[in-house]
């Protein structure tokens, strides 16, 4: 029977507990598809899974928790009595790929960026629900055992499907011509899937490390390139705006 | 004596006037009386006395005097004289006419004077209209501090009044383009002692300093008392600047005069007059630069005035606001609590558990309004900078619809954009989208549940327009002036309907904070029309954008 560890880092017990609850509630691992909250748990492949949850009350702590169990998922609180939440995120990054998903009182989107380009793969700002975090957890989790399953290089996404090698995207079955930026753009939402991007992180995708007129107008490619794919841009399905803070990719077309 | 052109040419005219009369009676001697002569004489005195004034008649009385002994009393040309009795009429001629010459100076320089103070009084009398013209309170010192500059011929002349801190700024100066040197000052000058000054100019006081200009100011403000400054940049304190430099005998030059502003027996400010070589009044601009220092004491207690007032409108306001928070606060804060609390109790104490989902509820409640009170807060501090980027408006448009789906939930909404153009402008989206999503709250609060809901984007001008149309009651006339202040609630609201009366207060001061606003008109047809306005971004054609 394997484990699957869940490093909690929050100095607040009442917190600590509502995490703990919800991971151990057996939702977690119920999941391949994304109606799946009200699965039964699925068997990996062999056999039952079982849930861990490790707690540490302070960022040192966190990050010594983090090296030794090797946790798959890491739940960080930012407001650390010892250390501020970003630099533990940043140490843990230097050395572990496991998904860092922040907690935050705080609503600034400057400070949600930050983060994220520190290396945290999803945020939630309380007050969060309980089915908001799971549903979070679980895509963090699903997403890195995707990520490390090999790619045959096609990807569908409702009626679009994107050949990455052949650099060929089809909407019903008819050729659709991007532009190369449109191109650049739409092949790093769909390997990065369910992954919230920030600006920066798209521009450095698309752009490198050029400085040019033409970052500003990222906004303006996404815009132009939702009218390509999505049915409705202002309701889109697959390409999803995180206010303040960047672009988040649905494979499956939901929010 | 030293004598002007004009004075020399008139004092041969009138010796020669009195040569002409005193021959032309010599010819006529025989004829003539002793009183004749005299009142001729004393004619000639009073002529020239009245033209060119005392001193040259009082020399045209002695002339006649010696002229009528010479030659028309006996023993003639001889200053003997035979009769004891022409003695007396030659000393009360003498007399007459040197009393004669001195009343008429008496009365010419009284007319003199009085006609120099009634210019004064009107060149001040129209400066004060002027000054009190101005409308802003700093243009009339600039003003006040002109007249004295070009009337006194000095090169500059400031104010100095108390800073916010500690030290000393200048609010007002002429002119207008001097460098702001001296701007800040020290406060902490003392003069070594207490300077010994006796009341008036008289009282010539051996104090002088050779301490810097600085600490001075500090020091006339706690002493009202004023000081010149010398050339070799000693201080000497004085209680009248100007009439110091009027002062005939001074032989060292000044370079500069503090002078107390003083209103009501209080310091309020310090003028400084300075010019680079000696400044030497006459009594008149003596008097007249201290008439003008009222005139600057005047105008900067109209300013610090006018300051405090604006400082209590602005209390006034945050004190209203602050005590519309309280209401807000103690009433929306605590409702939802009491439900929670007492739903709580309930479960804990084995109550059914069908409550939580009301906790929830409440929760959410809390959670926006906390929200509200800090957006509203940020406005009013001034902290939501601009952090503007090219941002579509279907960017904005579709989280704004996603951000409100609970509200909106059941509800028809028509999305009203351009066909095949790209509508972008430059905002800060998180900011926009707050914006029209209470917006949005607004109208779904505000109309009958399931009537539809528009919003329609257009670009007009260098403006992104987007505007949310409701069919709800609209707002009316003697209401529209009021529904941005925050906490405002139409006076119709059913109580449950809920909301803070934050929404629109908070979209529109996000929207100005961008340099857009939110606009109000009513609706054709009923309703209202709600329109976030914020700057536009031209974005040419698709192919631009070809990399």
């Amino acid at each position: 029977m394997s484990t699957v560890t869940v490093l909690v880092i929050d100095d607040e017990p009442q917190i600590r507990r509502a995490v703990r609850n919800a991971l151990i509630s057996g939702r977690l691992l119920g999941a391949n598809g994304d109606s799946a909250m009200d699965s039964p748990p699925v068997s990996g492949s062999d056999g039952q899974r079982r849930v861990r949850v490790v707690e540490a009350a302070t960022g040192r702590e966190g990050i010594d928790l983090a090296a030794a169990e090797s946790p798959a998922l890491v739940v960080l609180d930012l407001g650390l009595p010892d250390m501020p939440g970003i630099e533990v995120c940043r140490e843990i990054r230097r050395w572990s790929s496991a998904p860092i998903i922040v907690l935050s009182a705080r609503h600034a989107d400057t400070e949600k960026v930050a983060l994220l380009d520190a290396g945290a793969d999803d945020y939630l700002t309380k007050p969060f629900s309980t089915i908001e975090f799971m549903a979070r957890a679980r895509a963090q989790l699903r997403r890195a055992q995707t990520a490390a399953s090999p790619n045959d290089g096609v990807m569908t996404f409702g009626d679009v499907s994107v050949d990455l090698p052949k650099r060929r995207v089809e909407r019903a079955g008819e050729l659709l011509h991007l532009t190369p930026t449109e191109w650049l753009l739409l092949r790093t939402f769909v390997t990065h899937p369910r992954q919230t991007l920030t600006h920066r992180q798209l521009f450095h995708a698309v752009w490198g490390n050029a400085e040019g007129d033409a970052q500003q107008y990222l906004r303006v490619y996404v815009g132009h390139l939702r009218r390509k794919i999505e049915a409705d841009p202002v309701r889109p399905q697959f390409i999803h705006t995180e206010a303040g803070v960047g672009y988040r990719f649905e494979p499956t077309g939901t929010s | 004596m030293h004598m002007t052109r004009r004075q020399r040419v008139l004092w041969l005219l009138w010796f020669g006037v009195l040569v002409a009369v005193g021959a032309t009676m010599l010819v006529l001697r025989a004829r003539l009386d002793r009183a004749h002569v005299a009142l001729i004489f004393l004619l000639v005195v009073l002529g020239g006395s009245s033209a060119a004034g005392r001193a040259l008649g009082i020399a045209l009385a002695f002339g006649a005097f010696l002229a009528f002994n010479y030659f028309f009393l006996p023993p003639y040309l001889t200053f003997a004289i035979a009769d004891p009795l022409d003695w007396l009429v030659l000393v009360t001629f003498l007399i007459t006419s040197l009393v004669a010459a001195q009343l008429l100076y008496r009365a010419r320089s009284t007319a003199e004077a009085a006609m120099a103070r009634a210019a004064e009084v009107d060149r001040l009398a129209t400066l004060g209209a002027e000054t009190l013209n101005l409308a802003r309170p700093e243009d009339a010192l600039r003003a006040i501090l002109d007249v004295i500059r070009t009337t006194l011929g000095v090169v500059s002349c400031d104010v100095l009044i108390h800073g916010a801190g500690e030290g000393f700024v200048t609010i007002a100066h002429s002119p207008a383009d001097v460098s702001a040197q001296h701007n800040e000052l020290s406060a902490d000058w003392s003069p070594p002692g207490d300077p010994t000054v006796h009341d008036g100019v008289l009282g010539w006081p051996d104090t002088t300093d050779t301490a810097s200009a600085e600490g001075l100011v500090g020091w006339i403000f706690v002493h009202g008392r004023g000081a010149v400054e010398l050339a070799d940049g000693a201080i000497r304190i004085v209680d009248d600047p100007p009439l110091e430099t009027a002062r005939p005998e001074r032989s060292d030059e000044v370079r500069a005069l503090w002078i107390p502003l003083a209103v009501r027996n209080e310091t309020v400010g310090v003028l400084r007059v300075r010019t680079p070589g000696d400044l030497r009044l006459t009594l008149d601009q003596a008097r007249f630069l201290d008439a003008l220092a009222y005139y600057v004491a005047l105008g900067v207690e109209r300013q610090r005035l006018v300051a405090e007032a604006e400082r209590a409108e602005a209390e006034r306001r945050v004190e209203a606001l602050r005590s519309a928070l309280l209401t807000a606060v103690s009433h929306d804060l605590r409702t939802p609590l009491t439900t929670i609390k007492a739903i709580a109790h309930e479960i804990a104490h084995g109550g059914p558990t069908d409550g939580a989902r009301v906790i929830e509820d409440e929760s959410d409640r809390l959670d926006a309004l906390v929200g509200d009170l800090l957006d509203l807060s940020r406005i009013q501090s001034g902290a939501i900078g601009p952090s503007a980027e090219v941002n579509t408006a279907d960017d904005l448009i579709g989280a704004a619809l996603r951000r409100a789906d609970a509200i909106l939930r059941g509800r028809a909404i028509d999305i009203d954009l351009p066909p095949n153009q790209l509508l972008a402008g430059r905002f800060d989206l998180t900011n926009a989208l707050r914006a029209l999503v209470n917006l949005l709250e607004n109208a779904s609060k505000y109309s009958p549940t399931g009537s539809p809901i528009t919003i329609r984007a257009r670009q007009e001008g260098d403006r992104l327009r987007i505007a949310v149309l409701d069919r709800g009651p609209g707002v009316p006339v003697e209401e529209r002036a009021r529904i941005f202040e925050p906490f405002y609630r139409p006076a119709t609201t059913a109580p449950d309907v809920g909301g803070t009366g934050l929404g629109l207060s908070i979209a529109r001061g996000l929207a100005v904070a961008q340099g857009g606003g939110v606009e109000f008109e009513p609706r054709a047809g009923g309703g209202s029309v709600f329109t976030l306005v914020l700057p536009g971004a031209e974005l040419g054609s698709e192919s631009t954008f070809v990399v």
